[in-house]
């Protein structure tokens, strides 16, 4: 483990920083993912009932 | 005190954070104005000059190449999701008899030759068909999550996991973990996709 890791170890802001991104960006992953593939179903859904009623 | 625990970054206490959170904004502002089709149609000439590149030849005359290719991206990127599972799934809980960090690390590396394979022929083949793939909402679609998922796994993810992770909050990984495995089979999803279109 390098000196920086260590030093960034001892200061708990370092870790908090890492959670924060880690959540906010993490959280709009989920977000999307749900979303998009919510729309997607649904168009497949339009589509099959166009072709079998 | 060590001057690395007083030292302030300039843009807050959580810069890592607040970069995250910037590039988000940005990449929302960037969806959702006319910025997007401004660059859209200025991509147009380079799609085309893809096309005539060495690659673009090969890839359009000589079909047992892309196809080799293709094959070689395939693989690379079955290699890199099992990667990305196993690590995640890791993360996850599972196969806890596996020492974390050994598993942890050892993913990380077969990712990331996975990915550059991924990316050089994935490259190639865009020259064999880039001005189809232009026209294609599905292929920004992956070119989006592909570069969504290299920030994530660089500059979220590995920095967040190379920590001791009995401190970090297990929901946190969990979130992390699974948002990672959500955006490589977007990954692949939306790949595959684009040779159904």
């Amino acid at each position: 483990m390098t000196e920086s890791k260590k030093s960034e170890e001892e200061n708990p802001r370092g870790l908090k920083d890492d959670e924060l991104a880690a959540v906010v960006v993490a959280g709009s992953i989920v977000v999307f993912f749900a979303v998009y593939w919510f729309f997607e179903i649904m168009s497949v859904r339009e589509l099959l009932e166009m072709a079998y009623g | 005190m060590n001057s690395a625990t007083t030292r302030q970054s300039p843009i807050g206490p959580y810069p890592r954070a607040a970069i995250a959170t910037g590039l988000l904004v940005l990449l929302l502002a960037f969806s959702f104005s006319g910025m997007r089709a401004e660059v859209w149609t200025a991509l147009l000439p380079f799609f085309e000059w893809m096309e005539t590149t060495w690659f673009g030849y090969v890839g359009k005359t000589w079909g047992g190449a892309f196809a080799t290719i293709q094959a070689g991206h395939l693989v690379s990127l079955g290699v890199l999701g099992g990667a990305v599972l196993f690590s995640d799934g890791r993360l996850l809980g599972l196969y806890s008899s596996l020492p974390l960090r050994d598993v942890i690390d050892g993913s990380h590396q077969v990712f990331k030759w996975a990915l550059a394979v991924v990316v050089f022929t994935g490259v190639f083949m865009v020259c064999g068909v880039a001005v189809k793939v232009y026209y294609l909402p599905v292929f920004w679609y992956k070119m989006l999550t592909l570069t969504v998922g290299i920030l994530f796994a660089f500059y979220v993810r590995k920095p967040l996991v190379d920590r001791d992770l009995s401190g970090v909050s297990p929901l946190v990984i969990k979130l992390t973990a699974i948002a990672s495995i959500m955006v490589w089979f977007t990954v692949a999803a939306t790949g595959r996709w684009i040779g159904f279109s």
